[in-house]
């Protein structure tokens, strides 16, 4: 980074580490979004596996992984946690960005001026150099808030398209409140399905992002092309009735 | 009259007293220690020097009610003469409302465990009240996430009026890097870090430069001063006490205190970022913090900031806080004892046009509980203005903490 001195400068563990544990991948996930939207719910809630009690802000960066096994494979997903006020994300969250495989967009759909900030947002990821090769989706947290909704569906989703990002609707605290959007395999919890799915997207994608060889990259969600997915992809995962 | 009746119920609940933090020293040392401070309060001018010792020393200050004497004296703060309480109007208008609200709205660990949520929530309104009231009155300082952590652990102690006289001193010193529009100042804070580790243990500092780990682990450790971090309240003042007393760099010397306590575990992680980010951030409860805070003052002695800069490169002139620690420093030479401050607010200013309500530290307690009587008015009327139970709730534990915490509070 230009500005920074070196000693608060992060990197990517995964290119550069010298010692990587055989046979176990991490892919690095970063959670972004304005200040209380729920990043730190949902990434607690994917990794701990249920709702925390209390979060409080989160300064600088949280970081939590967790091992899954895809297609046979086991993989370590570590989930970084931002800041949201702005001054963290200019100053520090920066150097978090490098060498990311994916990024997931927060707001929070009672919330009209999260859902605009995220342009904001995307630009900044772009300056950061994460294009498209890099999977980015957009979350909309809180849908279980019913009455307090600011930000329809349908807004949301010509959002989405315009940006040619797959669009998921979910609750951290009730994941289950839907009711659909199962993967088939009998798992209604949103939240586990959504960074799942960017877990697999990035398994089939492996050799583009990783510097590692490629493997089969059977069963994976293709999450590229949001709505032509049709009810394969993302919009089945949105909660059409929130 | 319903302000007799609101007194009697408040000597009705009198509650253990107060909070002792060092019950594992020795009890002589423990008095003498009490002794010292009190006899530094009292000189004319305040013995300043025997008061950052003591805040530094094994122990702290102690207990809270002598907190509330010397935490004022070490940023050289009148309380005589301390701030309003806030109106509402400190609500409108200002750019960082939103985000401090919502701060404050979550910030519930920061509470006492055990707390009733009335009694939280009327303090969480406060807080949110002094974090403006300074964000106002300061219109070169910027809101941070972590500010509100500093806040909290002031306004628990000594109550709002204080809390907002001390966070207006410190943010303007101490915590002035880091409410710069931008956050560099506070990376080149976080920069000294690493120097430090360096003198000390060159291997372990080699680890975490391969590991590239950075310092963001140790960032709200600093801006917080570790509230953010602590579950145990009585560890963050202990902590408190010694970064009043302390250079504004401090924090920064004892989060290396921490990594070089915690070296081997560092070192045997696996030497990658985010290994190392997610074991050094995780901070330990049972920390040996008697033993870090003098290993940080003898760091501190050892390679103080101006060598560390020569060393790695760093400007200390780009630090706000660090250039004008001195003139701080200085400005708390000559301050009057508690006594004198009374009686010269009392002859100068029967004008109480300027700072309105009367002194929160009177002298004894007919004075105390005489002047508190319109406070206590103003307290029923905080009752019929919708808080009710909630305000006697606080009116409760400000007992438990102490009449001058009462008295801040209305």
């Amino acid at each position: 980074m230009a500005e920074g001195g070196s000693s608060v400068e992060f990197s990517s563990s995964l290119a550069n580490s010298n010692l990587p544990p055989p046979r176990t991948r991490i892919f690095k996930i970063i959670v972004i979004g304005d200040s209380g939207v729920g990043k730190t719910c949902l990434t607690y809630r994917f990794c701990a596996g249920k709702f925390p009690e209390k979060t409080e802000a989160t300064i600088g960066v949280d970081f939590r992984e967790r091992l899954v096994e895809i297609d046979g494979e086991k993989i370590k997903i570590q989930l970084w946690d931002t800041a949201g006020q702005e001054r963290f994300r200019k100053s520090m969250v920066q150097h978090y960005y490098r060498n990311v495989h994916a990024v997931v967009f927060v707001y929070d759909v009672t919330n009209a001026a999260s859902f605009r900030s995220l342009p904001a947002w995307i630009e900044e990821c772009k300056q950061h150099a994460l294009g498209t090769e890099v999977p980015r989706i957009i979350v909309g947290n809180k849908c279980d808030l019913q009455e307090s909704i600011q930000v329809g569906t349908d807004v949301a989703q010509q959002f989405a398209d315009t940006h040619s990002l797959p669009l998921f609707e979910t609750s951290a605290k009730n994941p289950n409140s839907q009711g659909e959007g199962n993967c088939g395999g009998g798992n209604s919890d949103h939240v586990e399905a959504i960074f799942m799915t960017v877990a697999h997207k990035l398994k089939s994608q492996k050799p583009l992002v990783l510097s590692q060889p490629a493997e089969g990259s059977g069963g994976t969600i293709n999450l590229s092309r949001g709505r032509d997915d049709g009810g394969d992809g993302a919009r089945s995962w949105a909660c059409s009735s929130c | 009259m319903i302000t007799t009746e609101f007194l009697t119920h408040i000597h009705l609940f009198s509650f253990p007293p107060h909070l002792c933090l060092s019950l594992t020293e020795p009890d002589c040392g423990r008095k003498q220690k009490l002794a010292e401070i009190h006899q530094a309060l009292i000189s004319d001018p305040v013995d300043i020097e025997t008061l950052r010792r003591a805040a530094a020393s094994k122990g702290g200050l102690l207990t809270d009610e002598l907190r509330r004497k010397v935490w004022p004296k070490l940023l050289s703060i009148n309380v005589f003469e301390l701030p309003h309480k806030p109106g509402r109007d400190v609500r409108k208008n200002h750019k960082d409302y939103n985000q401090v609200v919502l701060d404050v709205r979550r910030s519930m660990k920061r509470f006492p465990k055990g707390m009733p949520a009335a009694e939280r929530a009327v303090l969480q309104e406060q807080l949110i009240d002094i974090i403006l009231e300074v964000l106002k009155g300061n219109p070169q300082l910027h809101y941070y996430q972590g500010y509100h952590d500093v806040a909290v652990s002031l306004l628990l102690v000594v109550g709002e009026r204080m809390a907002i006289a001390m966070l207006d001193t410190l943010s303007n010193f101490h915590l002035r890097d880091f409410m710069d529009p931008t956050m560099d100042r506070t990376k080149h804070i976080l920069n000294y870090l690493m120097p430090i580790l360096e003198q000390v243990d060159t291997e372990l500092h080699d680890f975490m430069i391969r590991a590239e780990v950075g310092t963001i682990f140790a960032l709200s450790w600093l801006i917080t001063w570790f509230g953010h971090v602590l579950s145990e309240f009585k560890h963050t003042l202990r902590l408190y006490d010694f970064f009043l007393a302390s250079h504004p760099l401090m924090p920064i010397y004892l989060a290396a205190t921490i990594v070089l306590h915690r070296e081997k575990e560092v070192k045997q992680t696996e030497c990658d970022m985010a290994m190392v980010h997610h074991l050094l951030s995780r901070i330990p409860q049972d920390l040996p913090y008697e033993l870090l805070i003098g290993q940080a003052q003898d760091l501190f002695d050892k390679y103080p900031p101006s060598l560390l800069a020569k060393r790695a490169a760093l400007q200390s002139r780009k630090s706000l806080s660090i250039s004008t620690f001195q003139a701080f420093q200085r400005s708390t030479l000559h301050q009057r004892p508690d006594s004198v401050l009374q009686r010269l607010t009392k002859a100068h200013g029967s004008d109480t046009s300027r700072h309105g309500l009367e002194a929160a530290l009177p002298r004894d307690r007919g004075q105390l509980w005489g002047r508190g009587n319109r406070m206590v008015k103003m307290a029923v009327w905080g009752l019929s203005a919708t808080l009710g139970a909630a305000v006697f709730a606080v009116a409760q534990t400000a007992m438990d903490w102490g009449p001058e915490v009462l008295l801040q509070l209305f």
